[in-house]
């Protein structure tokens, strides 16, 4: 008898173990990061271009690029995401179609982030000829969002309560005008929370833009959808990895990895909470 | 002279493979009120969703044989559904307000369906007064619906379906989630509507159909056993399964 | 008659936007092959999988991508043995064990980890654990197979953790009741009851996180040490796939033979992940099934 409530304590110690160590591995992970970068951060480096060769300034044109890229993405990803999402869920009846779309989708979600690199590549950049530029960086990462959009729009609309639709189409209210009217409105905080998710990723991949968006130094800021961008994971890759002076830029690098982190992880957090929130007060 | 506002002739039902409704004749009387009885899964839901055209938003159902309302085939192929659905309201067995506001969700089809409507404020008054709701609500207009209570909740969405100025209503147990009182007013009300409306009614309360209804039918396994006078089915029913059924002595 | 049309309008308009998802896939391929075929006017295909050599700015080049699908396979299955035991232990705690307020907040954390950017964790990986593993074991390097694996592993742990999580928290609970009626303990009925109900599940979720792995760029171009040989120690370098491509890319003139190499290494590896992909399809199909109706 005793044993076996043994047994049971050393598996939970185990189990318990586990969720401390990837807790303390996220913790730590960003300790260490404010920790070694907060020193940086000024209004200054938000805000000036870098200087002397990258060896000092700030990092503004790579938050501009990165906001203009990830702004690209979810303009390519949420109307599409959310437009296959109100097919699958509203219209589609099951069928080899359908199958096949689901099937695709997966694998899409599937596809690793350097392949969309190749793919953004090979297809905006060459075939299309779009050159290495914002265009280019935000449909490659808008179409590497889509079925984290989708799958994020399908829950969000499956979730209205079927009765919802069923009161308004009993009233000879037209099939599109339920959507629009019922199911849309009711869906949206969920699409948009969901989407999120999709969109912090956005921001964070480097990747993909790697061959199709990014600059190592741009000495203006983007005029054009056809502009090169520098961009902050980039930055990042870039500064830590190339050049003579590593060690030197060793604190722009912290301080640059703390504004990416910060960013993605706001835009995360925000969405975790939204979400808590918009569950609690739901009334159906 | 034809009285009849809805005919069926010879239909049948399918869900897929499974035989909902068999060979179903029967016709509903303009400004009446008929109730639907039977055993549970005996098809009345199925029924009453034939008759607005609902069961086709459920995949792989089949329907034969006609379904005439005023005189025309709702099932024919040059028949748009949501025309059906104009003209033939529907009140589920749950309150289903949208969560918008109580105006909205009056003034909800009117607007979307594209009727012109003169006066919608009065629009919105006239279908609460008939739905007897108008003096509980009138100061919270603006209001979200979900903050009524099941009763009232029920009687909104009889007001929704009654500002569409359909010319009937069908009802599925309308009154099975609700209090006694909520369902002794949704009763009145029945009775009210039957001057203006052809009501046809699910219901699973033999007092209620013996109440409110001026015809029965009653159904099982599919099947339309008896349709009757209400009062007769009540008194002197026809075939014995009937009143077996009513007086509980089924199984 | 003009709404019925407008409305069938628009449902094929929804209709194609579903397309879209299966466009792009099919234009990914496309691209890939466009782009990577060219390559085996220079090389056969045995060589070029098989090939033992990558040299490719050698005069003459030589396209052999063996050492690097080997480091992919490496440094994916030391993160997958990492990865595992931690993703479906900590699933299991917040399934089975963690008080509701636990739960909740560590299901944000771990999804706060899926969100951490790989290139920031390439990073840490790079200024902390190189550094310390270095130090410790006295390397010449400390970007090496052990360090991409742990880094890789971080990023692996969410998807792992998330979905096993999903498996078990759809085991009915009528078998965890039945299993407590019996008189089980709690680690009797999850190890005996609710783990071999969710096995199909899990075993998805751990498909799904080698599909990670191995299509993880940032990680292992930044912390594996980019070595393109067969390594002998869990201390050596090696170059996965992805670290290739996204290295070499910059510095190869369009249209080279090296150019499409680099394409036909994206080829490999999209093929690998949609195997993953499909096999976590297929156990996920399977356990579907499993319901308490074929129990
Ligand atoms: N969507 C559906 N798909 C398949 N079968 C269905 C569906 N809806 C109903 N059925 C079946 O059709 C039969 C009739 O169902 P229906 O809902 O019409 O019964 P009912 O008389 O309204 O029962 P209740 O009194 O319980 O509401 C039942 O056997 C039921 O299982
Ligand atoms: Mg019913």
């Amino acid at each position: 008898m005793r044993w076996r409530y043994l047994k049971q304590s050393v598996f939970f110690g185990l189990v318990s173990a586990s969720a401390l160590i990837i807790t303390l591995v996220l913790g730590g992970i960003i300790f260490y990061i404010i920790t070694n970068g907060y020193s940086v951060i000024s209004l200054d480096f938000i805000t000036k271009p870098p200087t002397d060769s990258m060896t000092k300034g700030g990092i503004m044109p790579a938050i501009i690029g990165t906001i203009y890229l990830t702004v690209g993405a979810i303009a390519i990803g949420l109307p599409f995401g959310i437009a296959s999402a109100i097919y699958l869920t509203e219209y589609a009846r099951q069928g080899k179609i359908v199958r096949i779309i689901k099937i695709g989708i997966n694998c899409l979600a599937g596809v690793p982030s350097v392949v969309f690199g190749l793919f953004g590549l090979g297809f905006f950049v060459i075939f299309l000829k779009f050159g290495s530029s914002i265009l280019a960086g935000s449909l490659t990462l808008g179409f590497l969002i889509l079925p984290t959009i989708i799958g994020a729009s399908e829950e969000a609309l499956k979730s209205v309560p079927q009765t919802f639709r069923e009161a308004s189409l009993s009233l000879g209210v037209s099939k599109w005008q339920t959507i629009y009217r019922i199911v849309l409105p009711n869906a949206l905080p969920g699409i948009l929370t969901g989407s999120i998710l999709g969109i912090g990723r956005a921001a964070g991949e480097t990747a993909p833009i790697m061959f199709t968006a990014a600059a190592f130094f741009t000495a203006k800021l983007p005029s054009s959808i056809f502009d090169e961008v520098m961009a902050l994971p980039y930055h990042i890759y870039v500064l830590a990895t190339a050049g003579t002076n590593i060690e030197a830029t060793r604190p722009i690098q912290f301080g640059t990895v703390l504004v990416l982190v910060g960013v993605v992880l706001g835009i995360d957090l925000i969405a975790i909470i939204i979400r808590g929130y918009m569950r609690r007060k739901k009334r159906w | 002279m034809d009285s009849h506002i809805i005919k069926l002739h010879k239909v049948n039902f399918y869900y897929g493979q499974t035989q909902a409704l068999t060979d179903i004749s029967m016709n509903f009387g303009q400004n009446r009120v008929t109730a639907l009885i039977g055993p549970s899964g005996c098809g009345k839901s199925t029924l009453l969703r034939l008759l607005n055209r609902m069961n086709d938003l459920i995949d792989g159902t089949k329907v034969e044989g006609e379904i005439l309302f005023e005189g025309r085939n709702i099932y024919a192929p040059n028949i748009d559904p949501v025309e059906i659905r104009r003209k033939v309201g529907m009140v589920f067995q749950k309150p289903n307000p949208f969560p918008k506001t109580i105006y909205n969700n009056i003034s909800y089809g009117p607007k979307l369906t594209g009727v012109t409507v003169a006066d919608m404020d009065s629009l919105v008054e006239q279908s609460l007064r008939q739905a007897v709701l108008w003096d509980e609500v009138k100061d919270i207009l603006n209001k979200s619906a979900m903050n009524l209570s099941g009763g009232q909740q029920q009687r909104l969405c009889i007001a929704r379906a009654l500002a569409m100025k359909p010319d009937v209503l069908l009802m599925d147990e309308p009154t099975s989630a609700l209090d006694p009182i909520s369902t002794a007013k949704i009763e009145e009300l029945i009775e009210e509507l039957k001057k203006d409306y052809t009501i046809i009614i699910v219901t699973h309360n033999m007092q209620q159909a013996a109440r409110i209804s001026d015809e029965t039918a009653f159904f099982y396994l599919g099947n339309l056993v008896e349709y009757n006078k209400t009062e007769k089915i009540f008194t002197n029913p026809d075939v014995k399964q009937t009143e077996d059924y009513i007086t509980g002595r089924f199984g | 008659m003009t709404r019925r049309i407008k409305e069938i309008i628009i449902k094929y308009i929804f209709f194609l936007f579903a397309l879209v998802s299966v466009i792009v896939l099919g234009l990914i391929v496309s691209s890939l092959f466009r782009e990577g075929l060219p390559v085996f006017k220079s090389v056969s295909l045995k060589d070029f999988i098989f090939g033992m050599e990558w040299y490719p700015t050698y005069d003459p080049p030589s396209f052999g991508i063996f050492p690097l699908i080997f480091g992919s396979f490496i440094v994916t299955v030391f993160a997958t043995v990492i990865a595992v035991p931690l993703g479906v232990l900590a699933a299991i705690y917040i399934s089975e064990i963690a008080p509701q307020a636990i739960k909740e907040s560590l299901k944000s954390v771990i999804e706060l980890l899926a969100g951490l950017p790989s290139v920031v964790l390439g990073f840490f990986g790079m200024v902390i654990v190189a550094p310390w593993l270095q130090e410790t074991f006295d390397l010449p390097t400390g970007l090496n197979i052990i360090n991409a694996s742990v880094i890789l592993a971080i990023m692996a742990i969410p998807t792992i953790s998330s979905i096993s999580e999903d498996a078990l928290y759809a085991v009915p609970n009528e078998f965890k009741e039945a299993s407590y009626a019996l008189g089980a303990t709690k680690y009797e009925t999850i190890t005996k009851i609710i783990l071999p109900a969710a096995l199909s599940g899990i075993s998805t979720a751990v498909m799904l996180g080698m599909a990670r792995a191995i299509g993880e760029t940032m990680v292992v171009l930044m912390v594996a040490g980019g070595a393109a040989a067969i390594p002998e120690s869990i201390f050596d370098s090696v170059r996965p796939m992805p670290a290739s491509i996204a290295a070499e890319m910059g510095e190869t003139p369009y249209g080279s033979p090296h150019y499409h190499a680099l394409f036909a290494i994206g080829m490999v590896l999209f093929f690998l992940t949609l195997m993953f992909n499909l096999i976590a399809d297929y156990a996920s199909h399977k356990f579907r099934q499993t319901g308490s109706a074929t129990l």
